[in-house]
């Protein structure tokens, strides 16, 4: 078995160590949230590894979301290439785990439909998904109509979870019905195809997923019940039965009203003063989404300790990546609206070093 | 037969009057390729009212070929009588109107049949799961006491769904098991109805839509509907038999018409694409020069006035626009199709398609040689080619290269002696290799091979040469890679081994001299191709970035000229791999049965049943691999333009015998 790992995981890990390394280190990251503007941030990430991806870029006609997508596309990069190395029998993990940015696509292009967008303006916000997408996204879009667009879907994966909840859309006329079957899908997929794998890559994968499945199941059940006021039945069906920490129990106690932070410190035992988070839910629950993400951070790093033999590796390198390019998000919609240190650094999931002379 | 049709250019200068009666020759004979002769100064007003035209009978064309797909006739032979003229569209369109009324209504009728009875059907399966529930259907929809909630749910979600209704008593039932889309029923009281239906909503559950047309028990709504199905499909029965009714009175009728709208259709578009003068036309195309003197005839016969110039062609020079019309027999155009899938030949150079037609059956049957499986191939590939086998009429082409790829495999299967893998006997006829075994000879057969392969390279190059000449390409010819100083390099290099292993008469320091001469030539090509054709020699990058590059290039032509020649090893290996799968076959064989039963035979039988199918296919691409990569780049240009001839056969093709 381990003689298979090391065989199946040599080449793989060797590449994701390297792209490991290009992560970006604390001074790069100093560094850019010391520039005192979007062009200055710009110039500060051309030595590093996001360099090659400013490239492309006329100065002058440099907007966030520009930047923002060509930054993204690295991440596309990093996933073909991991996906495209990883052994057979974990392709299917990491495909699906690439999906979520898929159903982020298909999600924005039903927003874009209802907003009347033109594909020009849908086409930057959409991450560039590349050769293994399966979105006739401009197609979807010229549809001018959610039916016309999810018509465009039959015989793709997601044809059957679209085709329950357009029912509800018929009557509601509400996307809600629509994104959260989504989401519900996508998540049980990600969910079935861990369960597939075996032995050390079933467990790394358990721990890396489940992570993830964690934060989201709680951050839906909490938001759900805040913000949109759901009955317990429905806050149920609208979140997933399993995870890594946080056990169906403790969602079904949030749903049935149980005190949410006494929950949520249960679970995550370094957390505190998540009572005083909720007391303002508007500005509370993205700082406690933050806190969260940080403890996915920390197990995703801990991946790369011990046997590098398995899934986890690259699973936890492209969840990091995924993490950093959020932090660029936070520190480029920052610097282009010239929003001071001290209003976006709780935004952040990385903490930022005072840069060496 | 190894180069394109001639060709001839042709400009007419056609009075108005005569116009029509010169169009109808034209696309009436077949030979006439059009080039638009409609440049800017040329054309006048009328010419936008044959646009016109011309667009309208396209629409015409369109809405009869609609009619006949609904009445599903077909197209049918164009009418033997003379119909070659432009028919008034105003006495065209009323016909198509009129039809098209007497078939709208029937049609819109029997589309609404068919969607009632999808309808029927779709309510017919939603209640055949609750066919045994003996309760009014009208209580299931409004129930009194009772929540009652029937549907379908992503199956994924019935646990979560139970798990939200752990606090409230409830009944879920599973009516019919389905992985996508079970049909349960969720019941409950009615003072908990509103947790049921939020969760149902938010499982999912969508609630069937039970017919409020229908009263009694499911069982006996079923009933009912099932009458409603008879009925609904007797009335679309009705209305197809309706509908053959008129296909048959009118089928004769829609395909003259059919004639009419596409024969206008192709002169109107012809006349778009001529140039007018105040009183004449300019017509200019193409014609092969064959068929020139019987064209120019008939084109007096049509016009008296007509003036027409014929201006010879040449094979070199601007040759971009002259079209090609590839004049090989019809037991070449499998060949053919091999030779324009990688491109069509332009007009100044050969037509392989006579080469490919030996070079590759020869190649395949050395790499699949066997009597047994050679002939299944070829009985397989007549029977595809002859159209027997209906489901793979369209490859019928395809059927007789497999035909004459397999005669060739039979015949090196005799000189391999094989027949269906066995070697020394089969079924008590003894065998003997007429030539040489390949898999007891591994390494003679791959040195035979390879040397195959470069007489191959040596045509290659020698063919080549020829097109340049042709062309007048005489920088190509002389100094390019498959020019001369290729040619001489390549044969440096096999004079240089041929004097190493088999003690040639000639020295050695002939073929080293003769290398470094033609190799600094092949070397410096780019530059000596300026000189020759010229130019000013153009240095990409500099000097400096040349001189770098050209030994680079001269390396990269020495490597190919190598792995050119050892690529046709594989012709070789796979002869012996097909000795080798034979084995791997009779061992499987032996194993399921050593007394030589059923079993053994059964396995020879499934054994060659794949040989033929997959080795036959990895064959058959190996065999294009080898020409397209190795022999076709050397001397094979390509890039020629279509001959499409103007026509008002439909069918008619540009290298039809005309």
């Amino acid at each position: 078995m381990a003689a298979s790992g090391v065989w199946g995981y040599a080449a793989i890990s060797a590449r994701v160590r390297a792209m490991y390394a290009d992560l970006l280190d604390p001074q790069d990251f100093a560094r850019l949230s010391d520039a005192p503007d979007l062009p200055t941030l710009i110039s500060q990430l051309k030595p590093t590894a996001y360099g090659p991806s400013t490239e492309g870029l006329k100065e002058g006609e440099v907007t966030p979301q520009k930047l923002l997508l060509q930054i993204k596309g690295r991440l596309a990069d990093s996933y073909n290439s991991v996906i495209h190395q990883a052994p057979g029998n974990t392709r299917s993990l990491l495909l699906n785990r690439y999906r979520y940015y898929e159903v982020d696509n298909l999600k924005a292009v039903l927003r874009g439909i209802l907003a009347g967008a033109d594909w020009e303006n849908i086409r930057d916000i959409l991450f560039p998904f590349g050769s293994l997408g399966i979105l006739p996204a401009q197609a979807m879009l010229e549809t001018g109509s959610i039916a016309g667009a999810v018509e465009l879907l039959a015989g793709t994966l997601y044809e059957e979870p679209l085709s329950f909840a357009m029912r509800r859309y018929n009557v509601e006329q509400n996307l809600f019905s629509l994104e959260v079957a989504l989401d519900l899908f996508h998540w049980r997929e990600l969910w079935q195809a861990t369960k597939e794998l075996r032995g050390n890559d079933r467990a790394q994968a358990f721990k890396i997923v489940g992570a993830l499945m964690d934060m989201n199941n709680l951050m839906w059940v909490i938001r759900y019940r805040v913000y949109h006021r759901l009955s317990e039945e429905e806050l149920i069906n609208y979140t997933l039965p399993f995870g890594f920490r946080v056990r169906d129990e403790d969602v079904r106690a949030i749903a049935a009203g149980a005190d949410i932070a006494s929950v949520v410190q249960g679970v995550y035992l370094g957390l505190s003063d998540v009572g005083a988070l909720l007391d303002e839910p508007r500005r509370g629950l993205p700082q406690l989404e933050v806190r969260l993400k940080r403890h996915l951070m920390d197990q995703c790093i801990s991946a790369f300790i011990g046997d590098p033999f398995h899934i986890g590796v690259p699973l936890a390198f492209l969840v990091l990546s995924d993490l950093e390019i959020q932090d660029l998000t936070v520190l480029i919609e920052a610097k282009s609206s010239g929003m001071p240190e001290e209003a976006y650094q709780p935004y952040l999931l990385r903490s930022v070093a005072p840069v060496r002379a | 037969m190894f180069f394109p049709r001639t060709m001839s250019e042709i400009e007419l200068i056609v009075p108005s009057k005569d116009m029509l009666a010169v169009t109808k020759v034209l696309s009436g004979y077949g030979v006439f390729h059009q080039t638009d002769s409609n440049y800017p100064g040329v054309a006048s007003g009328s010419r936008n009212t044959w646009q016109e035209d011309a667009a309208v009978y396209v629409t015409l064309e369109r809405r009869i070929q609609l009619l006949m797909q609904v009445l599903s006739v077909d197209d049918g032979q164009p009418p033997a009588a003379q119909t070659d003229s432009i028919v008034e569209l105003d006495a065209l369109r009323p016909k198509v109107d009129e039809l098209e009324g007497e078939v709208k209504g029937v049609s819109e009728e029997l589309a609404g049949g068919r969607k009632r009875l999808e309808q029927l059907e779709s309510t017919l399966h939603q209640l055949e799961p609750v066919e045994d529930i003996d309760v009014d259907i009208s209580s299931l929809r409004e129930p009194q006491y009772l929540f009652s909630m029937l549907g379908t749910i992503p199956s994924n979600n019935i646990d979560r769904l139970k798990t939200s209704l752990a606090r409230i008593p409830y009944v879920f039932l599973t009516l019919r098991s389905d992985p996508v889309k079970p049909v349960v029923w969720l019941a409950g009281s009615r003072a908990n109805s509103d947790v049921l239906e939020r969760a149902a909503r938010s499982a999912y559950l969508n609630p069937l839509v039970l017919p409020e047309d229908y009263q009694g028990t499911p069982a006996q709504i079923i009933a009912d509907i099932r009458n409603s199905i008879n009925q609904t499909q007797r009335n679309v029965d009705e209305l197809q038999k309706k509908l053959s009714g008129i296909a048959e009175s009118k089928s004769g009728q829609l395909r003259e018409l059919l004639w009419q709208a596409h024969t206008s259709r192709v002169l109107a578009d012809a006349i778009v694409r001529f140039g007018q003068l105040r009183h004449t036309y300019v017509i200019t195309g193409w014609v092969p020069a064959d068929r020139l003197d019987v064209l120019t005839q008939r084109l007096r016969q049509a016009s008296r006035e007509i003036l027409i110039e014929a201006l010879p062609t040449t094979r070199h020079g601007d040759i971009r626009n002259v079209p090609v019309a590839l004049p090989n027999w019809p037991i070449l155009k499998p060949f053919q199709m091999l030779v324009t899938i990688y491109s069509r030949p332009h007009y100044g150079e050969l037509d392989p398609t006579f080469l490919i037609a030996f070079t590759f059956p020869l190649l395949f049957g050395a790499m699949f040689g066997d009597v047994g499986q050679g002939l299944v191939l070829a009985i397989l590939g007549w029977l595809v080619s002859s159209g027997k086998i209906k489901p793979l009429k369209s490859m019928a082409s395809l059927g007789l290269l497999i035909a004459i790829c397999g005669v060739s495999a039979a015949v090196f299967g005799f000189l391999y002696g094989s027949v269906f893998g066995f070697e020394e006997e089969f079924l008590g006829i003894k065998i003997h290799p007429l030539w040489i075994s390949p898999i007891h000879n591994i390494l003679q057969i791959l040195m035979v091979t390879v040397g195959g392969g470069v007489v191959l390279l040596i045509i290659a190059f020698l063919l080549s040469i020829v097109n340049g000449f042709l062309s007048r390409n005489w920088g190509h010819l002389l100094f390019g890679h498959t020019g001369v100083a290729g040619f001489l390099l390549y044969i440096s290099f096999l004079g240089l081994i041929g004097s190493t292993l088999l003690k040639l008469p000639i020295p050695p320091i002939v073929f080293i001299v003769l290398a470094v001469i033609s190799g600094l030539a092949v070397m410096l090509s780019e530059v000596l191709i300026d000189l020759v054709e010229g130019h000013r020699p153009h240095f990409e990058g500099g000097v400096g970035t040349y001189l770098i590059q050209a030994p680079v290039e001269l390396f990269e032509a020495v490597i190919s000229l190598l792995s050119n020649s050892l690529s046709f090893v594989r012709v070789g290996a796979f002869a012996v791999a097909h000795g080798g799968l034979s084995s791997a076959i009779f061992i499987l064989a032996q194993l399921a049965s050593p007394t030589h039963g059923l079993g053994y035979w059964l396995a020879i039988v499934i054994g060659n049943i794949f040989i033929v199918g997959f080795e036959g296919l990895i064959v058959g691409i190996q065999t294009m691999r080898l020409h397209y990569y190795e022999f076709l780049g050397k001397f094979f240009t390509g890039g020629g333009l279509r001959f499409e001839p103007l026509t008002l056969q439909p069918a008619e093709r540009e290298e039809s015998p005309v």
